[in-house]
């Protein structure tokens, strides 16, 4: 009888799953075909950089609610796919190959370089253009792949904005560190570069490299102190970021310390340590808060999501703006009409300024700037417009 | 050079304290308890929990709210241990190791990202903080806040060798370790002896996971992973299955990396102490103070 009972409940709980499975069928199924066109997006929803997919997910379902309410594109409304990528790339590999079976259009996601690399064959080879909005290693399009378009700032240029700050401010020895990853390490082998290449301007007095996802940096920080900066860049992202300001401070290095964009969160401060964070400097694209006159875009944010924006909120809603731009141009969802559709536009208004693709498919101006920690948030230092 | 000595003891001991878990657990059921850095992030997670619920604690009081939280935390994590080991292991302890070991890394998997649905998955703050002046000792900078957590690690880990050394239940342990069917046989209580080895190795788990809250200051729910991986590293240094090992290995992983980011540079680290670590298993397979184990058929 007991047996009876449990074979019972099993078929029941497979009868369940069963249509939980066919729910996610119908549900995921949305194809460009019929009313709607699908972007998809590969964000990290869990994971350690889980914070931010919310902020780009918001910033694209509110491009796509006011491009619907206008009509949406070429007669048809437009849907968001989200899937998680865990900022890992086994995860963003299966998320993308979802999003092909789903049959979207155009992807507007990627944000860890690291996990959206060896998503680009897969949404290339499905003739699926993709419009990058976070995601800036400069590995990204040295592949010259012909579908992937980059809407943020790239590591050279981050490099750039980094070294002419540097410059600025008459340092004398800069140290370099970064978390491993494909994002981290461009940007601060390009700085490396750039620091090794101005031999009359500051010297590159180490290049530390530090492993993800540690509690404890002494070790390196005791390297990074040895060799005497009096400048630190540090390149990965925010919860290691605070850490090692935290610990930097702690083992006695009282000079500069920067921060390239990953970092730039309210929680490196709160990780660092308000005293320790104050006066850290960041190179960082244009957030809706440094924008003049985003005031307006954001109450909109707010009043759909009942939410404050955050990091590239902005680009994933401007990547969904260009990629219905690009539909719209080419009267068409087939990847290589929308891909040359792109390349032609000129002049489109975005957060980062008018848009024009370079040959790299890339941004011509990167929009990168220098923010400074003051108090609990990230105050404008420098535009760098000169 | 003393700098690196200290930083290295200061790291190990954390290493230490959450190898202790996986090598009781391994001495006594051969089970490699991937779930065991996930306790270290739960007990860190409770004390934040605890503090954030307690609200405005003056700086004098600090350290003395930490500790009751530890301890607290240490019972939280403790009672958790115990119903993973009822739950996800003791239902299996008569199949193949392999599916005990795959239940293992499905509990970590569990815990981790049941705590990112239950905290979000942003990095926490920790509400209190240790602090204070640090000052220089032989050239080594120490921090009145390391001395302290150097001092509780060592208590707990004392009071642990006096347990199992000198107490019935310690006696028991040990007695399991060696030949659990023979003390089925001889009247002791196998199971409330394997629980209460889950529960003691998750409360030292868990005191270092509120530890490590109250001196670095930031929490995650992935931040047990590498720790686990970590401090799994330094049971084998120290020959898995034996506690004073355990403690011997964790030091030595810690002044292993601690030397290696040095005079290596911090891409070599891992390089340096893992192939320390395959030079050690080449000689002594067992570890530093592993006994050689014939496989009983």
């Amino acid at each position: 009888m007991k047996l009876h009972v449990r074979l019972v409940a099993a078929a029941a709980a497979v009868g369940l799953v069963g249509a939980a499975l066919a729910g996610c069928g119908s549900s995921g199924g949305s194809s460009s075909s019929g009313d709607n066109i699908t972007l998809g997006m590969v964000t990290p929803l869990t994971g350690s950089s889980a914070a931010i997919g919310p902020y780009m997910q918001n910033g694209a379902q509110l491009a796509i609610n006011e491009i619907n309410a206008k009509g949406g594109v070429l007669g048809k409304q437009l849907k968001l796919d989200v899937q998680d990528g865990a900022c890992d790339a086994k995860s963003a590999t299966t998320a993308a190959n979802k999003l092909v079976s789903d049959k979207v259009a155009i992807s507007v996601g990627g944000y860890c370089s690291g996990a959206t690399l060896p998503t680009l064959p897969i949404f290339n080879n499905a003739d699926i253009p993709m419009i990058i909005p976070a995601a800036n290693s400069d590995e990204l399009v040295q592949q010259k792949l012909p579908l992937v378009f980059l809407i943020n700032g790239t590591g050279t240029q981050q490099a750039n904005a980094a070294m002419k700050f540097i410059k600025k401010e008459g340092v004398k020895n800069v140290a370099l560190m970064d978390d491993n990853t494909s994002y981290s390490v461009n940007i601060a082998d390009l700085t490396e570069k750039l620091l090794k290449a101005d031999s009359s301007g500051p010297k590159m007095a180490i290049h530390e490299h530090v492993t993800a996802g540690e509690s404890d940096y002494s070790s390196n920080v005791n390297s990074v102190v040895k060799a005497n900066p009096d400048f630190v860049y540090w390149t990965g992202y925010y919860q290691e970021g605070g850490l090692i300001i935290k610990q930097l401070r702690q083992a006695g290095y009282t000079g500069k310390v920067m921060v390239a964009d990953g970092s730039v969160d309210a929680k490196l401060i709160a990780i660092a340590g308000n005293d320790n964070a104050q006066g850290v400097f960041a190179t960082m694209t244009q957030t809706p808060d440094t924008i003049p006159g985003s005031e307006d875009w954001i109450a909109r944010y707010k009043k759909a999501f009942n939410a404050d924006p955050g990091p590239y909120s902005t680009q994933a809603y401007d990547a969904v703006r260009v990629a219905a731009e690009g539909m719209t141009n080419a009267k068409s969802t087939d990847g290589k009409k929308v891909a040359t559709a792109l390349e032609a536009i000129d002049g489109m208004t975005l957060f980062s300024g008018p848009l024009k693709f370079t040959a790299d498919h890339t941004l011509s101006a990167g929009g990168f700037l220098i923010l400074v920690v003051n108090g609990d948030k990230f105050d404008v230092q420098d535009q760098l417009q000169d | 050079m003393m700098q690196l000595i200290w930083s290295g003891l200061f790291v190990g001991s954390f290493y230490a304290l959450v190898a202790l878990g996986y090598s009781m657990v391994y001495g006594i059921i051969q089970l490699l308890n991937f779930a065991h850095g996930d306790i270290y992030m739960l007990g860190a997670f409770i004390g934040f929990a605890l503090l954030a619920a307690v609200g405005g604690i003056p700086a004098s009081m600090s350290i003395v709210a930490l500790l009751a939280v530890m301890l607290i935390a240490m019972v939280g994590t403790g009672m958790f241990g115990l119903v993973l080991e009822r739950v996800a292991y003791k239902p299996l302890r008569n199949s193949s190791r392999l599916a005990a070991l795959i239940t293992a890394v499905g509990a970590s998997f569990a815990i981790e990202y049941g705590m990112s649905l239950l905290a979000g998955p942003n990095p926490e703050v920790y509400p209190v903080q240790l602090s204070g002046e640090s000052f220089t000792v032989l050239g080594a900078r120490i921090s009145p806040q390391q001395i302290i957590l150097m001092v509780v690690a060592l208590l707990l880990m004392g009071g642990l060798t006096y347990y199992v050394q000198r107490t019935r239940s310690g006696r028991a342990m040990r007695a399991i370790a060696m030949d659990p069917r023979a003390c089925l046989y001889m009247g002791v209580n196998v199971d409330k002896v394997i629980s209460l080895t889950f529960f003691i190795g998750s409360a030292l788990a868990g005191a270092a996971g509120v530890m490590a809250g109250a001196y670095y200051g930031s929490i995650t729910f992935l931040m047990g992973f590498i720790i686990g991986l970590k401090a799994f590293t330094a049971a084998v240094i120290g020959g898995i299955g034996s506690i004073p090992g355990a403690m011997l290995g964790g030091l030595t992983l810690g002044l292993l990396e601690s030397f290696g980011a040095y005079f290596l540079g911090g891409q070599w680290r891992d390089v340096f102490t893992f192939g320390v670590l395959i030079l050690l298993l080449t000689f002594r397979p067992t570890g530093l103070l592993g006994e050689r184990v014939t496989e009983r058929v």
